[in-house]
């Protein structure tokens, strides 16, 4: 409904007054037609008779796409990928609390859910409670606020501060073309579920996790392998209760795994990604290989490619999954070089490029991020651009429906 | 840091956690303006050594595991133990995250990021 329905009288002279949701911001970011006739003449006749215009919601076509990861939030792997496909780096808002969890760039604001913890670290402690658990989260607000913000109205979000463990003041968030929320419960409450556009989760296995763990904590003082594994055992149960069941919402899943290649490989370096599409998802089409719907499974490297140890094998096929028709993108391996990873973009299908050797081309210019030589990376890419797609999409239909409106 | 510590001295947090703070008694701040001044009767010095709250996040992980340890050795089901990890691992990630935006942090690139006409920074790229 991106139509702004103007109501006007039958007196000649009247006078139009414009009333807007407030604190809505007529930026650049905004396409707002606003036709409104102002007469400067005062009306001889009784009876002051006022035009309005009011605008509803979704003229601001902010698409809303839903984040779950373990792990918390902030300037994470993905989220810098997937701006960049958009173009442009996205950084935290200048001026602000340098503690601000929030990221923008030109088209996207990345906001992270921990903004909406309702308890502090403190508050936690004495509860005895996660920051898994829902009780943690206020949802209202987290619902009120993406609510507001897809239909184009700014918020002041509270900042969840990492370091000190506590709510510091509000910041004003703008609303964006694109929304991005990421967190632990983007997917738990049903009405946010219900206002994001696309939903991801990522699924690190637990032994990927435990591998991930060591070599983020190892280089911290108090920390040993004791600790670390006490750490993921005690937050298990909330995982498994709240955010695991998350994973059945979701549109898309990159789900983490160790290796088959090598055989009882316990480093944790060569992945197994799989990416997990569900089918019938508005404005997203899955990815495959060689065949939609066929089930095949590809060893690129032979006469044409070689690759180093342990090599590159792909599958695809259909699946179920919790029950719901999906396609699975799987990728077990590394990329050693860039024409291996050109070779399997050539043979990759549905896309969403704009041109050849787009998927190489922002594997390259991120290749110091974690997971670029692998799976993680390469789902990580489509899936944004995918989402770029889905957003020209959406845009797209926008635009149309009022076209075809006032030719009706 | 010497500084740093006599001023989380004097924060009321601080002073409270003192066993023989003096209630009721306004805080004496004599040597805020003159720091390096301030002369520690031996038994505040001692005391200050060990209630100094941790400044950096490092400490604070240290300390938090500590703290979780603590909490676990009594029942490690309760709700206590499990709130204390969560803390550790929130904590550590946060430290990650201070350790990755050093890395990054080269004088020049976050200059140029902000100003990037000036002449150090204009690039040539046709």
């Amino acid at each position: 409904m991106a139509v702004c329905p103007v109501y006007t009288t039958q007196s000649l002279n009247s006078t139009c007054s414009i009333s807007t949701p407030s604190k809505t911001h007529f930026s650049s970011h905004h396409n707002h037609l606003v036709f409104y006739r102002t007469s400067k003449r005062t009306s001889k006749r009784g009876g002051s008779s006022s035009c309005v215009i009011t605008c509803s919601a979704g003229d601001s076509q902010t698409v809303v796409i839903g984040l779950a990861a373990d792990s918390g939030c902030g300037k994470s792997t993905f989220m810098r990928r997937l701006t960049s496909v958009f173009g442009g780096a996205a950084e935290p808002p200048k001026g602000g609390n340098p503690d601000s969890n929030t990221l923008i760039s030109d088209m996207t604001t990345v906001i992270c859910l921990d903004d909406y913890h309702s308890l502090d670290r403190t508050g936690r402690k004495e509860k005895g409670v996660t920051a898994l658990d829902p009780r943690a989260n206020d949802f209202d607000l987290m619902y009120e606020q993406v609510k507001a913000l897809k239909s184009g109205i700014a918020v002041d979000k509270p900042i969840y501060n990492h370091v000190s463990g506590l709510l510091d003041p509000p910041e004003l968030i703008k609303p964006p073309k694109i929304l991005v929320i990421e967190g632990l419960h983007p997917m738990f409450d049903e009405r946010v579920r219900d206002l994001l556009d696309f939903s991801i989760y990522l699924d690190i296995s637990n032994e990927v996790k435990f591998a991930w763990k060591i070599q983020r904590d190892m280089a911290e003082r108090g920390h040993s392998l004791e600790s670390i594994k006490a750490s993921i055992e005690a937050r298990k149960p909330d995982f498994d209760a709240f955010i695991d069941p998350q994973k059945q919402y979701a549109d898309a899943v990159i789900e983490v795994l160790p290796t088959q290649l090598i055989p009882d490989d316990n480093e944790g370096k060569v992945l197994r990604v799989r990416l997990i599409m569900k089918e019938g998802v508005e404005h997203f089409s899955p990815v495959y290989l060689f065949d939609e719907g066929s089930t095949i499974s590809w060893i690129p490297c032979g006469r044409k490619l070689t690759c180093s140890y342990p090599g590159i094998k792909f599958s695809y096929g259909p699946d179920t999954y919790f029950g719901r028709e999906v396609s699975v993108l799987e990728m077990d391996g590394q990329f050693d070089r860039l024409d291996e990873l050109i070779y399997v973009e050539s043979h990759l299908s549905n896309l969403s490029t704009k041109f050849y050797g787009e998927v190489t081309q922002q594997m390259l210019k991120h290749a110091d991020f974690p997971g670029s030589n692998n799976g993680t990376g390469l789902f990580q890419t489509i899936v944004g651009l995918k989402i770029r797609d889905l957003y020209e999409q959406i845009t797209a239909s926008k635009t149309a429906a009022p076209l075809q409106a006032t030719k009706a | 840091m010497a500084t740093l510590f006599t001023l989380n001295f004097v924060t009321p947090r601080a002073t409270a956690s003192l066993r023989d703070s003096t209630k009721g008694s306004p805080i004496k701040v004599p040597y805020l303006n003159q720091p390096m001044k301030r002369v520690l009767s031996p038994l505040e010095s001692r005391r200050m050594q060990v209630r100094a709250a941790p400044d950096s996040l490092s400490e604070k992980v240290e300390q938090s595991i500590k703290e979780a340890q603590e909490a676990c050795s009594d029942d490690p089901a309760s709700g206590e133990c499990v709130a204390a990890w969560d803390e550790v691992e929130e904590l550590s990630a946060a430290a990650s995250h201070a350790r990755d935006r050093l890395k990054d942090n080269d004088p020049l690139e976050n200059y140029c990021k902000d100003n990037p006409e000036t002449d150090e920074c204009k690039t040539y790229d046709n």
